[in-house]
């Protein structure tokens, strides 16, 4: 596929992605819309945390899928908008409206993120893993730190906002229901997914995207041609981070607390196995991945329970199953889903170029 | 003596070697050459075991070497310094030479630093050095020595002319002859500098496009103006 | 005063322990290319068996043995069953395929042997002694620490250098082709290479687990640690691990005693970010590219 015709193409048709993925956000808008009116408020709190790990995972695989840089850390900037939005809505009387409150999470993830991003972006390989390793590890404990203003170990508890008066009278006049504090952040939260992925969709077709691309594919190229790859790289963590952020915000309302133990390392490897069973860069395999993470745990833990295993065994079913998928796909269809980002990865960073594998070389 | 037949070795749809077949008499030096690409280290390295060919035969002492690993080779009495050196940089002097003589099949004497050593007094000088430090002449010497440590009834040479200045390449080709002739050592040379190649080997192998095009004495092949000018660019 | 020299001295016992496994990382990594981000998980497990051992009533020091033995047996397996694919492929995959790795063990310890938090015995002592009216906060079992750990530097020194084995495995990880020229068998050098570095992770979980809690997560941290330890050192340089081992060791020490314990992986990631903008290939990087 050659970028040079790709270019000329939405040159010509410029609006039509724009379009495209416009429409696709309002049936989606639609589909959210029938589903969540007609299932039980379990599923709908269940579905409101598929949308925030959904936006998360639809930030990271962009970033990782389209641009080569793996981030173990995003749960950590999820827990950075997630505090933001608590530090707002803790025993506030009257907090701000919800939009302006993801918003400033969103700012602040941005802000965080820019810093990361910043240093990421001369990292390549096991550096960068073991970098935002090191970040999702420390994150939690700063907000033990500042056990004062972030609650410590146990937290900033999060009130659930109430529906605005006209968002309620919108959705009885759609729908003929009420609104329900859970079915109103199964919304926000959906809202927001189509929102961010509309904005990613976008994102992805446009220049910006096609710059990503090429730094991932080959840094050498992408300098010779005239792109910043630093500033690329940045831009796209920057992007990845705003989407953590969101999703931290939306998370903490839905979870109705922010808490160290929330963030653990696990997280942030659950959204990399959602990204790496989705498909690096697909958007659509982001919200695959997502499902997945959010009824999966279920269906495993009570499989568990069913051969005779206790609750807290039952529980750990979900990670052992999140971590096989991570090696079996490896191991058995690595060309696949990592074939696009392999040049990014090319060895630059140790001065070994001499060393040789041994491969089986020429038998066809 | 080293007696190569039908070999043939593809990189995906393209032979780099095409039914090449051909002895190297023992005692001898065997010069194979040719143009860029004409196949001549995809040789080496499929005798060697490196490359697994798709069909053909190398028979050493009456084994078939052609579809055994590279690491079986030493053991065997095949010793290949490959194209470029392949010194082990990081190593000194005397651990490339020690790490060759751990391939040797004979392991109840210990290994004969002595003779590498006078072979190339060189080397002794340098022993402890880190290789890195050695210069291209000094590295072939060693990378030769480290092959020698291994014993080997046949020695396959990638094109140890390479960056040399010709004074250097003078010593090694010097060196080589005596070994064959004092050893018994069954040579396979691979050169791009035919004429000084063919000037110290007894038998010429000319290869084109994986395919052997010409096979005589050295004097022979020398003295074929039309073939020089047609394959061996002089 | 006194402060001072407490922080010191847990620095240094805690770099030890550092070092150890900056070691193991930085083994895996000249061998392979691969920086096994699953040691942390390897090391946890390897202490569970020692700790099963002690449970059943058997001495500490079969327990210490069992782990190690065990570690042995799970690097070498881990490399010829899951990372002998991916080796030679692009690095992504490696880090993937580890990181899942990481996830897998840290779920069966957890099934196996719960997620509560159990205690570890330590030999030697818990206590510091008293010397002219200063308490030195060095136990016996810091003593021990320290002492194992160089114990296990010389003996790989040993090895590596005045073995035949140490060099076809210091030469397979130089320059793997030529290598198997000389008739190393590469493969499996690369598998004991995985064996040995694991034991040394079993080492470092062992002593970090002596006198404290042991839970699935409890190596966590010490990855993290570990890789920071390796980077600063230079990746490729064994001596550099234990050197960065030690100088974190010290570095978080004193973040944790003048600061405050829970910014000790902050820090952590502050120095490896410093290190990685000034100095990316560590204070003992070779200098020397390898070239042929």
């Amino acid at each position: 596929m050659s970028s040079v015709a790709f270019g000329s193409l939405t040159g010509r048709l410029r609006r039509t992605p724009l379009r495209r993925n416009l429409i696709g956000g309002l049936i989606g808008l639609v589909i959210v819309i029938l589903v969540l009116e007609s299932v039980s408020p379990f599923r709908q709190g269940q579905f409101a945390t598929m949308a925030y790990l959904g936006i998360a995972v639809g930030g990271l695989t962009v970033l990782t899928g389209l641009n080569g840089q793996l981030s173990l850390g995003h749960g950590a900037l999820m827990a950075v908008g997630a505090y933001t939005a608590a530090l707002m809505l803790h025993n506030v009387e009257k907090p701000l409206p919800l939009p302006v409150i993801m918003l400033l999470s969103v700012l602040v993830t941005v802000v965080v993120g820019a810093v990361v991003g910043v240093a990421a972006a001369r990292l390549h390989g096991p550096y960068i893993a073991g970098a935002t390793l090191a970040m999702a590890v420390a994150v939690p404990g700063i907000a033990s730190f500042f056990g004062d203003t972030l609650g410590g170990e146990q937290g900033l508890s999060v009130s659930t906002p109430e529906a605005p008066g006209w968002f309620a009278d919108a959705v009885y006049f759609l729908t003929a229901h009420d609104i329900t504090g859970t079915k109103y952040l199964a919304y926000i939260g959906w809202i927001g997914l189509i929102i961010s992925f509309v904005l990613l969709a976008n994102l992805s077709a446009s220049r910006v995207g096609r710059t990503w691309r090429a730094v991932r594919d080959d840094e050498v190229a992408a300098e010779l041609a005239g792109i910043n790859v630093g500033r690329a790289r940045v831009k796209a963590f920057v992007v990845s981070a705003a989407c953590a952020g969101l999703a931290g915000s939306v998370m903490a309302m839905v979870v109705r607390i922010a808490a160290p133990s929330g963030f653990t390392l696990t997280l942030s490897l659950s959204l990399l196995t959602a990204v790496v069973l989705g498909g690096l860069g697909s958007l659509v395999g982001a919200l695959i991945g997502a499902g997945l993470l959010t009824f999966l745990p279920q269906t495993v833990t009570g499989l568990g329970q069913s051969l005779g295993l206790t609750d807290l065994q039952s529980a750990q079913l979900a990670p052992l199953v999140y971590g096989l998928t991570l090696v079996l796909v490896i191991l058995l269809a690595p060309a696949g889903l990592v074939g696009t980002i392999r040049n990014a990865w090319r060895r630059r960073q140790s001065p070994d170029t001499g060393s040789i594998h041994p491969q089986q070389e020429a038998t066809p | 003596m080293l007696d190569i037949r039908d070999l043939t070795t593809s990189y995906g749809p393209v032979k780099a070697l095409d039914g090449v077949t051909f002895t190297a008499p023992k005692g001898k030096i065997t010069a194979v050459l040719g143009a860029n690409g004409a196949g001549k280290t995809t040789l080496l390295r499929t005798v060697s075991g490196l490359i697994r060919p798709d069909r053909g035969s190398v028979h050493l002492d009456g084994q078939d070497l052609a579809r055994m690993p590279a690491e079986k080779m030493p053991g065997l009495g095949l010793a290949h310094v490959p194209e470029g050196r392949g010194v082990i940089t990081e190593l000194t002097v005397e651990e490339n030479l020690r790490l060759g003589g751990l391939g040797r099949a004979d392991r109840s004497r210990p290994a004969d630093f002595d003779r590498v050593y006078s072979i190339f007094p060189l080397l002794n000088d340098r022993r402890n050095a880190i290789a890195h430090v050695l210069s291209g002449g000094e590295r072939q010497m060693l990378v030769i020595g480290r092959a020698l440590m291994a014993e080997p009834k046949v020695l396959l040479l990638d094109e140890p002319s390479l960056g040399l200045a010709p004074r250097a390449v003078a010593q090694i080709f010097e060196l080589v002859r005596g070994l064959a002739e004092s050893d018994g050592l069954t040579v396979v040379l691979v050169e791009q500098n035919a004429r000084s190649a063919l000037s110290i080997a007894d038998i010429g192998v000319v290869l084109n496009l994986g395919r052997l095009v010409a096979q005589d004495e050295a004097t022979a092949l020398a003295a074929d103006v039309k073939l020089r000018h047609a394959y061996l660019g002089f | 005063m006194q402060q001072l020299l407490t922080t010191s001295l847990t620095g240094l016992t805690l770099g030890m322990v550092y070092a150890a496994f900056a070691l193991a990382l930085v083994l895996i990594w000249r061998s392979t290319r691969i920086v096994n981000f699953a040691q942390a998980p390897m090391a946890m497990i390897t202490t569970y068996v020692a700790l099963v051992v002690v449970d059943a009533g058997m001495s500490y020091w079969i327990g210490f043995v069992a782990a190690l033995l065990s570690g042995l047996v799970l690097g070498a397996v881990i490399e010829r069953v899951v990372i002998r694919p991916v080796e030679g492929k692009p690095e992504i995959n490696a880090i993937i395929l580890t990181l899942g790795l990481f996830v897998v063990i840290h779920a069966v310890a957890a099934i196996i042997f719960g997620s509560g938090f159990r205690s570890f015995p330590a030999p030697f002592g818990l206590r510091g002694f008293q010397a002219g009216g200063v308490t030195i906060a060095l136990t016996g079992f810091a003593v021990f620490t320290i002492c194992s750990v160089v114990v296990v530097m010389l003996l790989l020194v040993a090895l590596f250098h005045h073995t035949d084995v140490g060099l076809k495995m210091r030469a397979s990880a130089f320059n793997q082709e030529v290598s198997r020229m000389l008739g190393v068998k590469v493969t499996r050098m690369l598998t004991l290479g995985w064996a040995l570095a694991a034991v040394v992770g079993s080492l470092s979980g062992l002593l970090i687990a002596g006198g404290n809690l042991v839970y699935p997560s409890y190596m966590d941290s010490v990855v993290v640690y570990g890789f920071v330890a390796a980077v600063l050192g230079g990746l490729d340089s064994p001596v550099g691990a234990v050197v960065g081992g030690l100088l974190l060791g010290l570095g978080l020490s004193f973040v944790s005693g003048y600061v405050g314990s829970d910014l000790v992986a902050l820090a952590s990631l502050a120095i490896l970010i410093v290190v990685l903008l000034v100095r990316p290939a560590g204070l003992f990087s070779h200098a020397t590219a390898r070239t042929v």
